[in-house]
């Protein structure tokens, strides 16, 4: 490859421009997993980024030390302010699913979303670091470009057509570049582990009984199913780093994707870290098959909803 | 007359054979060549008013992203990558302020290089100035239903880590806040300890052969009064 046809590659990649549709259903499938996070820690705001939480802010500070984006390093340190913070926080986050103020919305749940983290690295998941790094190039994507309320205001004062604009993609290319090094890069960890390469490391993962939700069938559990489960993950998480990028192998393994993400939210108790991780592959879509599918399903919604609608 | 088949050797033939059989009958044109694909992923339409910004010489703003991308890439590959390649650690070093203060900074290593082989749960032991004993149970997972399971997950997470002896800064703060739940005038707590019930999982003695959990008495010591205000 030619350093010419190199940057005509980097270029189409990245500056083309296209549909903003798979965007904004990232923007909103992001913001509805940050507001869970956010509700699902509601009853414990306090004990774990309170003034007296588990770790303190003069702790983290002295085991983690170096200057960071850290929202808590400014604000009063009174659990009054630390609850305000967080009901704001949580505005932010409600605001960014709707797409209101979209670009704003972003750069403040980031801001708040890398300061909770940075205030207590101790009980994050890969959920929540996936959040974390997909929220900063976030930042600098057109989110609002469709399906948002930014965009509907924008129609009804006339500054907008029917149709979205097509967007520059460069900032979802990082998105999507995130998704595929957390798993290329999740393989290459495991490699590096001997429980994996001689095929034990499932049979620990569901014999941790802290980490179960429902239970599996006996025969799942079988050693040679369970070696055999081990090499698969690696090597499905191989594929799915890399095979991505192919779009003749894309749909079969982003299905595969999807299938693996609800084995493990069934039998894992990680909220919503499968979740956060599925909200990256509707980036994957084309955006003619998002749009196919939309009519697909209000098609067959639309008869149902009349009839419903009839019968009051 | 002998009829004549014409096979499309290109795909330019087989456009004109498409255009001039939907001519005649469009149901058998395929839907997809039917459907306007007004975008598709990493392609644009000519015509339609979208344009590459790359193509505009004067516009410097393409030069500057693509500097920005490719310095996060080449960031984020080499924190990210568990490679202890020279090279990739001189520029983690030099890279880590700035990946620590945007929250950049990540590792993929979920139940990797192994998985944790202990069962553990930890508890807590506070001892009052009156010598009355009280427990605190950190929630174990186990023991919780679904919903609480899943609300109280980030115990689970702490509990896994608390122990470690790279994390013995933490002990002092976790005891205080233990203490701090059963802080009272009449009767203080004077001393705190934390204790690991862990039990090996064993895939050559299977399930039915888990041994009981044993403790740990990881930290002990006495509590400042003057932590608890």
């Amino acid at each position: 490859m030619t350093s010419g046809s190199f940057k005509k590659a980097w270029d189409r990649f990245f500056f083309t421009p296209i549909s903003p549709l798979p965007l904004a259903w990232f923007r909103i499938f992001y913001g509805t997993c940050v507001t869970v996070t956010l509700l699902l820690l509601h009853s414990e705001w306090l004990d774990w980024f309170g003034v007296h939480a588990w770790v303190t802010r003069s702790t983290m500070a002295r085991v983690e030390p170096g200057v960071r984006l850290d929202l808590f390093s400014v604000i009063p340190q009174d659990d009054r302010w630390i609850a305000a913070f967080f009901w704001i926080f949580l505005v932010f986050a409600l605001m960014l699913t709707a797409g209101l103020w979209t670009r704003v919305s972003s750069v403040f749940v980031f801001l708040c979303l890398t300061s909770i983290q940075q205030r207590n690295l101790y009980i994050l998941n890969g959920g929540d670091v996936f959040l974390r790094v997909t929220g900063f190039f976030l930042m600098f994507a057109p989110a609002g470009a469709a399906l948002s309320l930014d965009r509907w205001i924008a129609i009804r004062r006339g500054r907008q057509g029917s149709e979205p604009k097509p967007i520059l993609p460069w900032a979802q290319r990082m998105i999507q570049f995130e998704l595929a090094f957390l798993y290329f890069t999740s393989a290459w960890w495991k490699l590096k582990g001997h429980t994996w390469v001689n095929g034990t490391a499932l049979y620990y993962v569901f014999h941790l009984h802290a980490l179960a939700r429902f239970p599996l069938p006996d025969w799942i559990r079988a050693p040679v199913l369970l070696k055999i489960g081990g090499w698969m993950t690696i090597l499905f998480e191989f594929c799915l780093g890399v095979f991505i990028w192919i779009p003749r192998f894309r749909y079969p393994i982003l299905l595969l994707g999807v299938l693996f993400h609800f084995t493990l939210e069934y039998s894992l108790n990680t909220p919503i870290f499968q979740w956060d991780v599925l909200t990256a592959y509707v980036l994957f879509i084309d955006p003619a098959d998002l749009e196919r599918l939309w009519y697909s399903v209000r098609s067959h919604l639309t008869p149902a909803l009349e009839s419903l609608g009839s019968r009051h | 007359m002998r009829s004549t088949v014409v096979r499309p050797s290109t795909a330019k033939d087989r456009l004109v054979i498409d255009s001039m059989v939907a001519k005649n009958n469009p149901a058998t044109v395929p839907q997809k060549s039917q459907r306007k694909r007004t975008y598709r992923s990493g392609q644009a339409e000519s015509g339609n008013g979208a344009h590459s910004a790359a193509s505009d010489g004067n516009d410097f703003r393409p030069g500057l992203i693509s500097a920005f991308i490719l310095f996060h890439l080449i960031a984020i590959i080499c924190w990210g990558l568990p490679w202890q390649a020279r090279p990739v650690q001189t520029v983690n070093a030099i890279l880590r302020p700035y990946m620590l203060w945007t929250g950049l900074f990540q590792s993929w290593n979920m139940f990797a290089p192994d998985p944790t082989p202990l069962n553990s749960y930890v508890k807590a032991v506070v001892i009052t100035r009156d010598r009355h004993l009280k427990v605190w149970n950190f929630p174990r997972m186990e023991e919780l239903n679904l919903s609480q399971r899943y609300r109280q997950e980030r115990y689970r997470k702490f509990q896994e880590v608390l122990p470690d002896i790279a994390n013995q800064a933490l002990w002092p703060d976790v005891a205080t806040h233990v203490a701090r739940m059963f802080a009272s005038e009449a009767d203080p707590p004077d001393r705190v300890m934390l204790i690991r019930f862990s039990s090996p999982i064993d895939p050559a003695r299977g399930e039915s052969e888990e041994s009981p959990a044993q403790p740990w008495d990881f930290y002990d010591d006495y509590i400042d009064p003057g932590d608890l205000k």
